[in-house]
């Protein structure tokens, strides 16, 4: 079996060339720092191609490609154990995705033509990799600070205005948010008596001796909060528009879009299965919390004028809609998360570099002095508007099919149906959102400095770079906007095998009922 | 599968995607894209023609195919495709008459400068409109509906440099959105009600219990129908959507788009209670009279055009709530003929007047540009219902199944229709009769024979497409199943007589007062000039449109801003300062590490790594 030692190649490859980078090149123009970049950032995303190809959806094991190796740490209970299961695949294909994409753009555009920048953003990258690819939870958290500490060196090195109070902020939140979670889960890894410090032994351990109810809640609550900050869950997301607003593109293209979905997938593949009782009782305020993301921040987000905040903070609203997928704790809802994550991740990388490509062009965010991208560069425009109506929910697009699995998943229980009738309020305010970023930027009449460029040809449409690193991600959302059972057998597989985790009463009921309209149809 | 059966996929995909892949051809045809957009266009026009000659050839009994598109535990939802007389028909009529369309655009865009977009546009509104045909589940209903809407704000926005383009594009998006919240909702509680949103297993669970049958999600599921067909109160994007090109308005905004809202009504009949029906029909009712109304007050021959639209549909909605679907479906069917006409005639007039759009500045048109005239009198004719035209056997077959049905419904309408002649009589006196009143219109010239066929092809079905003994005998089972019904009332003579005799009364009554009151081509609005109040409650549409700007400026706007003040000032300023300054307090060593500096951090990180490390190889 190769395919888990191409795993771990795609973790190590983007290290070793981030290293490279770091210590040996000096001139980022030269052949051979291009070629061992290209090389670094496409090998992962074919990797995690051929990876998926070979998947096994019939697999009775939890993991696909389990590689489990010494560390020197047996005696706490830590291998470095890698494996995908339904439910890290989807998400391994998004970072490998949006990692291709931010780092070929940073690679040959001249912003910021420094070794150390593409140097970190290779660790970062590998570092992704890692978390998702990771059953081990020691390596699991590992494999994210190690992405998550390149971020904040970045922001504080090459962010834009303010970036030193930023990067602080950033950093406060960040490390809260993950020390709280990295507590739950040494002490859910304490009380369990598990043998190693893996998902696969705690599950087994949890299921011969589950853990009292005021346990489970009480750790839920740590895994919960300390996640739900890396998420910019309500009200603790304050650090994410300054943060994505100041970090230079190639990092708030692999944090909002990558980085930002491990405390979502932590919740999903950790906090739920493992804390069933925990959860459920969590889920009122995983619904309403997430009903704060979309309405309070979508209206927030309609009042921002200036486009790289308008994008955060319409990244943080979307991530409203995958909160309450998991307070609904049903197949439906959870599957419906990971579809959205997938889409909310490139959408919202897309949209940060197309934000880029309009700066260029304007030298400005602020989008009520733009206008007219229309004229002076239509494939970029049509590019934008596409991705707005992308991260929006035009049906073709893989957030549709996000948007609606979790709206179906509201209405299943009476408890929940009334967060439908809300959370769909969400689609509106984001088309508003939507439309009058796109109005302000693509219609119009250029002004005079812009349209003097454009007859002078220092302003041109979409450079070829700028066009290959959007269309990859344009693309994946279409792929899984068409085809949207690319990600959902895989989910599906992984969830149907979570018997704690379908509210089985609700699920029941469903099935008989279905069963017994179908037969009279049948008839 | 068997061959024949394989063969009908074939033909359906077929028809779907030819317009599909037209249009990806002409967006990735690069540089070339002005000059072979049309000429693709049109092949595709013509090719979904044929298939769906050939279609209608080989139809006998309903095709129905389906695939599984997305599986999540014991939930599945489909791929299908459906299509049956009813669709058949609409398929019939879309295919003629974007056909139609199509040619008249080539001559009428011919000197635009993004004509790739507009043809890439108009083919992928037609993949998406045939999808909502072809689908047999609300699911793909939905998803082909958002589809329409994008494709219609696509080209609404067409002329993006112009501030009314920009506006009306967005407007009627939202305006959509808010529409497709109600629908979408809707869809969903139907999926947990009956467990399937497929069409025809909801009709026979309905058939076997009728009990299941909820008015709740009925009015979640007309509120996708209220926000299409532009019924109040969220009319308000219809009249602006006239900011697109007259082609698009011909099309989209008149035949297909919006009738799409009254195709949805019959396929979900089934499911509507009897609350919803009778709101239904009363809401149809109240806005064929107040969209007749507001034509009144409309200098703007498109926005004439588009308020008489209105209208119209509010005559399908009246008699679909009265559970006649076929009638609905036979003024639809005539309806978007003798519209499209008017629609395309309006625009060889625009043309020709050098893109003045103001009726008043317009006049004595009649022997500038005979075709065009004629081929738009015999539109406003069919359109008023005169005897022997198509519009008269859609419209006695209304006001008959009214009368049958709701008295206060027959009366609204037959006034509705007095009105229609009004307000088209206004527009026909002034535009086609008298003298010239501008420059532009004093060196009108007949257009040319590109534009002027399709007027005459399109005139052709505005009288004869009402014969319905004269079509395939595959399509529109449901309209002459409606139609019998009718025919087998006890009273029909006496009924039929009374209705021709008051549905010619209105249209000659309606010509007449128009005549007596506006005159030939005169260059002011009499009834701006006579009755200033009535005239300024009628064009600002009784407010509706400054309830929103109300609500916009003074309710969301302060409400978003006062949100986000609050997030920038209490959440980052005061609370995420106080929890740092809190921490800070707790632990000198905390702060150490979070409020120094950043460095100290990685550094802190890797001690903190390495001497994990040692700790688990036991070398502490």
């Amino acid at each position: 079996m190769i395919y888990p030692y191409l795993l771990l190649s795609s973790i190590i490859i983007p290290f070793s060339v981030g290293v490279l980078f770091l210590i040996l090149v000096k001139d980022m123009e030269a052949l051979l720092a291009r070629f061992l970049g290209i090389f670094g950032a496409s090998f992962p995303f074919i990797c995690a191609w051929v990876i998926y190809f070979n998947y096994d959806t019939n697999n009775l094991d939890a993991y696909n490609f389990e590689l489990i190796l010494p560390t020197g740490l047996e005696s706490l209970g830590i291998y470095l154990h890698l494996g995908l299961n339904g439910l890290s695949l989807p998400l391994l294909l998004l970072a490998t995705t949006v990692g291709l994409s931010a780092i070929i753009y940073t690679l040959f555009s001249k912003a910021i033509g420094n070794n150390i920048y593409v140097g970190l953003l290779f660790i970062m990258f590998s570092g992704l990799i890692g978390t998702f690819s990771s059953v081990d939870l020691f390596f699991f958290y590992f494999f994210h600070e190690l992405a998550l500490i390149p971020t904040f060196i970045i922001v504080m090195l090459w962010g834009g205005v303010d970036r030193h109070a930023i990067a602080l902020e950033m950093t406060i939140y960040l490390t809260i948010g993950a020390l709280l979670s990295l507590i739950g889960l040494i002490s859910l890894y304490q009380t369990s008596g598990a043998e190693a410090f893996n998902m696969i032994e705690l599950k087994m351990a949890l299921a011969s001796q589950p853990l009292s109810e005021l346990f489970q809640t009480n750790i839920f609550a740590l895994l919960f909060f300390g996640f739900g900050i890396l998420v910019s869950l309500f009200p603790f997301h304050s650090w994410a528009p300054k943060g994505y607003y100041a970090a230079p593109t190639g990092v708030a293209m692999m944090h909002a879009g990558v980085l930002k979905k491990f405390g979502l997938y932590g919740l999903l593949q950790i906090a739920i299965p493992l804390l069933p009782l925990g959860a459920s009782n969590w889920a009122s305020w995983l619904l309403v919390l997430g009903l704060c993301n979309i309405l309070l921040i979508g209206l927030v987000t309609l009042a921002q004028k200036d486009l790289k905040k308008m994008v955060g903070y319409s990244s943080i609203m979307h991530m409203g809609y995958a909160f309450i997928g998991l307070g609904t704790l049903s197949i439906l809802g959870s599957g419906g998360v990971l579809i959205l994550l997938v889409a909310h991740g490139l959408s919202v990388a897309l949209l940060f570099l197309l934000s880029t490509c309009i700066y260029h062009r304007f030298k400005t965010f602020n989008m009520e002095k733009m206008g007219g991208l229309g004229v002076i560069a239509p494939n970029l425009s049509v590019l934008f508007g596409l991705s707005i109506l992308a991260s929006i929910g035009l049906p073709g697009f893989a957030n549709f099919w996000g948007e609606f699995v979790i709206f179906t998943a509201l209405a299943e229980s009476d408890l929940t149906q009334g967060f439908l009738y809300l959370a769909v309020i969400g689609i509106i305010i984001s088309a508003i959102y939507g439309l009058k970023a796109i109005a302000l930027i693509v219609f119009g009449v250029p002004s005079e400095v812009l349209k003097e460029k454009f007859h002078n040809g220092s302003l041109r449409d979409m450079s070829y770079l700028e066009i290959f690193c959007s269309i990859i991600l344009f693309a994946s959302l279409l792929l899984y906007g068409i085809f949207p059972k690319v990600l959902s057998d895989p989910i599906n597989e992984s969830l149907s095998k979570y018997n704690a985790f379908i509210s089985t009463s609700v699920e029941s009921r469903l099935l008989n009922n279905l069963n017994l309209k179908l037969d009279t149809y049948n008839e | 599968m068997d061959n024949q059966i394989m063969d009908l996929l074939f033909n359906l995909l077929g028809i779907l995607f030819l317009p599909f892949f037209c249009s990806l051809i002409i967006v990735f045809s690069g540089q070339i894209r002005n000059t072979v957009a049309p000429f693709f266009s049109l092949l595709s026009g013509l090719g979904s023609l044929f298939l769906t000659f050939l279609l209608i050839k080989e139809f006998s009994e309903p095709i129905r195919f389906s695939w599984d598109w997305i599986a999540l535990g014991v939930h599945k939802f489909y791929i299908g495709f459906f299509i049956d007389s009813v669709g058949l028909t609409m398929l019939a009529m879309i295919a003629i008459v974007a056909f139609a369309i199509t040619i008249f655009s080539i001559a009428y865009m011919s000197k635009d400068d993004s004509k790739g977009r507009f043809f890439a546009g108009l083919s992928f509104f037609l993949f998406s409109m045939i999808g909502i045909i072809f689908a047999d589940n609300l699911i793909m209903i939905f998803l082909f509906w958002e589809l329409v809407g994008f494709s219609s704000y696509l080209l609404i926005g067409h002329y993006f440099r112009r501030d009314d383009a920009k506006d009306a594009s967005q407007k009627a998006f939202i305006v959509n959105r808010v529409g497709d919240y109600g629908f979408l909702i809707g869809i969903i509680l139907t999926y947990w009600h009956f467990g399937t949103t497929n069409l025809e297993a909801l009709a026979i669970l309905i058939g076997a219990d009728v009990s299941l049958i909820s008015s709740g999600i009925g009015f979640f599921l007309i509120c996708g129908f209220i926000g299409k067909s532009a019924q109040f109160p969220l009319h308000v994007w219809l009249p602006d959507a006239m900011a697109g090109p007259t082609p698009v308005s011909a099309l989209i905004h008149a035949a297909t788009m919006v009738a799409a809202g009254i195709y949805l009504l019959i396929r979900v009949q089934f499911m509507l209670s009897f609350e919803v029906m009778s709101f239904i029909s009363y809401l149809g009712t109240f806005v064929a009279l107040f969209a007749g109304f507001c034509a009144f007050a409309q200098s703007d021959i498109k926005r004439v055009l588009a308020y008489s639209t209105l209208s119209q549909l509010g005559y399908m909605s009246a008699i679909f709530g009265l559970g006649f679907p076929g009638i609905a479906l036979f003024h639809l069917i005539t309806h978007a003929f003798f519209k499209a006409l008017l629609f395309l005639g309006a625009g060889s007039v625009i043309h020709a007047c050098h893109h003045e759009q103001c009726i008043f500045k317009m006049g004595g048109l009649l022997k500038r540009m005979p075709i065009t005239s004629l081929t738009f009198i015999i539109g406003t004719l069919a359109l008023c219902g005169v005897y022997g035209l198509s519009g008269f056997y859609s419209k006695d077959a209304i006001l008959i199944g009214a009368h049958d049905a709701n008295n206060l419904v027959f009366y609204g309408l037959v006034f509705a229709a007095l009105l229609t002649s009004g307000y088209m009589g206004r527009l026909i006196w002034i535009v086609f009769f008298g003298s010239p009143n501008s420059q532009a219109a004093k060196n009108a010239k007949e257009v040319n024979i590109i534009m002027y066929l399709p007027l005459v092809v399109l005139s052709f079905f505005a009288i004869f497409v009402g014969f319905t003994n004269l079509w395939p005998a595959q399509l529109g089972a449901t309209i002459l199943f409606d139609l019998d019904y009718l025919h087998h009332l006890v009273n029909y003579k006496v009924l039929h007589n009374k209705v021709l005799i008051l549905g010619s009364g209105a249209w000659i009554l309606g010509l007449t007062m128009a005549f007596l009151f506006y005159g030939r081509g005169t260059k002011f609005d009499q009834l701006e000039k006579q009755l200033p109040h009535i005239y300024s409650l009628l064009k600002r549409r009784l407010w509706v449109d400054e309830l929103y700007a109300v609500y916009l400026d003074k309710v969301q706007k302060p409400i978003a801003e006062s949100f986000s003040f609050l997030d920038e000032m209490v959440l980052r300023g005061f609370i995420v300062r106080g929890c740092a300054g809190l921490i800070g307090i707790i632990g000198a060593s905390l702060r150490l590490l979070q409020v120094g500096r950043l460095d100290n951090y990685v550094i802190w990180f890797f001690i903190g790594l390495i001497a994990f490390w040692l700790y688990g190889l036991n070398m502490f």
